[in-house]
């Protein structure tokens, strides 16, 4: 691992937001993200899975530069975010682009397709508008969108070619990073192939690094090579592909890949069925935030949080590492 | 007697644009008990054919149909007030977005009332432990407290929880259930999931589950219709569907599932569903199929005997080969 160039490092990074309070209720903090820590390299993918509230857009905001941490640090391209200035920043930015889940949402409806890839080279670059207008197509042609798409509109365009368009867009600009938010869970089945093939193609070909944020672990097993799972903020496993797929650790890895309905009728497995649903990140429980939804909780884990810790091949934040390694 | 019977059921929409044909001589057979799962694509027809079976289209809809029977009775010669009675009562339907499709003004105990009132005619106090007893059913902890709980102080999955409450509060003989899990999460479709093939079981309803989840389908269908711009293209048992699809189009599908995936590269379908403006003579497939030929551009298939899946192909797959099919320079 040390020989691969490391575009991305976040150590312990944390987001809190403060609720004001009002007549009705007190001031509060919503712990959005507690404490990630993770290295991302050039050509690699590093999958962030969870359900809804468990804080992985939230990384993907403070990782885009869109918002600050409230503690933690994090590295760009070797630059540290917190002490640089305004300059550094704006050299940063670029290098980290993003793709957002829903190609209808993100395109302006109003702006054709050739000028919402050149705006990013317009702000950023001092390219005359000839050469922007011929990268643009290059760009276009590289994510198999055709010519004549380059004076069209969003409205004419498919759920996957507005994907490939968000796509290119998030490429103008030759960043070493791009975050993606659920980039295939609004398209339909052959078009989430198409784009997964593009990304997997664009990849190799520009030697990107991702991160992949979603909560569909077919697609996460096929694309990623490290997996990171959280719960309300903090990650509970965080382990290459293979490891995590084939020998989950933590009881709520577990009970998410055997939620995740397989299509495959013949096979009969065990459910781990879970009782409830996602506690309130504004008041989360004590200990481990997911005890009192787990199966195999004990007394400890009300008490105590768990911390993320080396257990053979992964990393896993679960009090029941601790009793394994205890000779019975 | 087959509870739904469906025979060549089409859906025209007028558009600006000229007529659209949403649903394409879809037929549908299904009995008390029966776990029909319907996949495809959006912009199949999926939703519109049981919208139509239901008579909840607009307007701008026109429906016709050999036959349509339910329970014996035949659904397109009901006045609107005669079918009022029956939908809602013996067809109940759950909608993919549970926190758009509940009423915000009005409590989740008002809202499940007014099924009960309206169908079986039960007074207040009926009313309320009917309601109290079906939030229990569908695993709503503290029901008595959840009746006075507006929609919006609920989470996704006990808003989906109160849509199955509405839904089943009839006691209805049908349930059609439109992407029920499709806006939760993971674990919370699981349970879901368990809780729909529950019901079904214990009161032997027939459920249609729309849907376009392969793994969904894999896990609580007994039977699969799939369906392609608006036609039925293969039905199939679900182990027998997975194991040999026999319209090229199921195979595809399957094959670009990534958990079905050998290499890196998925095998993808080219192209898209045709839309209103480009729909192909001949076979509506053709386009994107692999095996192609001038007939399957120029000319409309027949469908395959029930051998092969009812196969709405000219050349349906028999392990993954193409039947009489003229070979590979024909089809270039």
């Amino acid at each position: 691992m040390s020989d691969e160039e490391v575009v991305l490092r976040a150590s312990d990074l944390k987001k809190h937001y403060m609720l004001p309070g009002s007549l009705y209720a007190k001031p509060a903090t919503v712990k959005a993200l507690d404490g990630v820590s993770f290295d991302l390299s050039r050509k690699k993918t590093l999958a962030v899975v969870g359900e809804s509230g468990c804080g992985k857009s939230t990384l993907a905001r403070l990782v885009t530069m869109i918002e600050e941490p409230t503690a933690g640090s994090l590295q760009i391209a070797g630059e540290e975010l917190a002490d640089a200035d305004k300059t550094v920043r704006r050299n940063l930015r670029p290098k980290v682009q993003m793709v957002f889940q829903n190609p209808y949402g993100s395109l302006n409806p109003r702006q054709k397709i050739g000028s919402a890839l050149e705006e990013p080279l317009m702000m950023n670059t001092p390219l005359a508008k000839a050469e922007r207008a011929d990268k643009a197509r290059s760009m276009m042609q590289a994510v198999g969108l055709r010519p004549e798409h380059y004076d069209r509109y969003p409205h004419m365009f498919s759920g996957g070619q507005r994907q490939r368009v968000a796509i290119a867009r998030a490429l103008m600009l030759d960043p070493d990073i791009l975050v993606l938010d659920e980039p295939v869970s609004a398209l339909d089945v052959s078009i989430q192939a198409q784009v997964l093939n593009l990304l997997g193609e664009l990849q190799d070909k520009l030697q990107l690094a991702y991160l992949f944020i979603s909560h569909d672990l077919s697609v996460v097993k096929h694309i990623a090579d490290e997996v990171m799972v959280m719960y309300l903020g903090k990650p509970v496993e965080h382990a290459a592909r293979n490891v995590l797929f084939e020998g989950p650790k933590h009881p709520y890895t577990k009970a998410l890949l055997s939620a995740t309905p397989v299509p495959d009728p013949g096979r009969q497995k065990e459910r781990v069925l879970l009782k409830g649903e996602l506690p309130s990140p504004i008041d989360p429980p004590t200990g481990c935030a997911f005890h009192p939804r787990c199966p195999v909780a004990f007394g400890r884990c009300a008490a105590e949080t768990p911390h993320l810790q080396p257990a053979r091949s992964s990393q896993v934040a679960c009090h029941l590492m601790d009793e394994e390694k205890q000779p019975v | 007697m087959a509870l739904l019977e469906i025979e060549n059921l089409t859906v025209e929409f007028a558009t600006a644009g000229g007529a659209f044909r949403a649903v394409d001589r879809l037929s549908i057979s299904l009995d008390a008990g029966d776990v029909l799962a319907i996949v495809g694509e959006s912009g199949s027809g999926k939703s519109v054919a049981m919208l139509a079976m239901m008579g909840l289209l607009p307007w701008t809809a026109t429906v016709t149909a050999d036959r349509l029977k339910f329970d014996g009775r035949d659904l397109l010669s009901l006045t609107a007030r005669q079918r009022r009675q029956v939908v809602g009562k013996d067809i109940a339907m759950i909608f993919q977005e549970p926190m758009s499709s509940l009423n915000p003004c009005f409590t989740v105990g008002f809202q499940l009332g007014e099924a009960l009132r309206v169908h079986l005619g039960m007074s207040r106090a009926e009313c309320k432990a009917r309601s109290i007893e079906l939030l229990d059913l569908v695993g709503i902890p503290a029901p008595e407290k959840r009746l006075g709980a507006f929609p919006h102080q609920l989470s996704g999955g006990m808003s989906q929880r109160v849509m199955i409450a509405m839904a089943i509060s009839c006691n209805p003989k049908l349930l059609v259930a439109d992407e029920p899990t499709t806006a939760l999460d993971v674990t919370i479709q699981a349970q879901i999931l368990d809780l729909l093939l529950n019901l079904q079981r214990e009161t032997d309803m027939a459920l249609v589950l729309i849907t376009h989840d392969m793994g969904v389908v894999a896990e609580t269908a007994q039977r699969v219709s799939v369906q392609y711009a608006g036609q039925k293209v293969e039905e199939q048992p679900v182990v027998e569907l997975f194991s040999e699809p026999h319209h090229p189009y199921t195979a595809a599908l399957l094959a670009a599932l990534p958990e079905r995936a050998t290499s890196r590269t998925l095998p993808s379908i080219p192209g898209v569903v045709p839309g209103q403006f480009d729909r192909p003579d001949g076979c509506l497939f053709s386009p994107r199929c692999a095996h192609a030929t001038e007939q399957c551009r120029t000319q409309s298939p027949s469908r395959a005997p029930a051998g092969l899946g009812l196969a709405f192909c000219h050349y349906p797959l028999i392990k993954g080969v193409p039947q009489n099919h003229p070979g590979k320079a024909a089809s270039a």
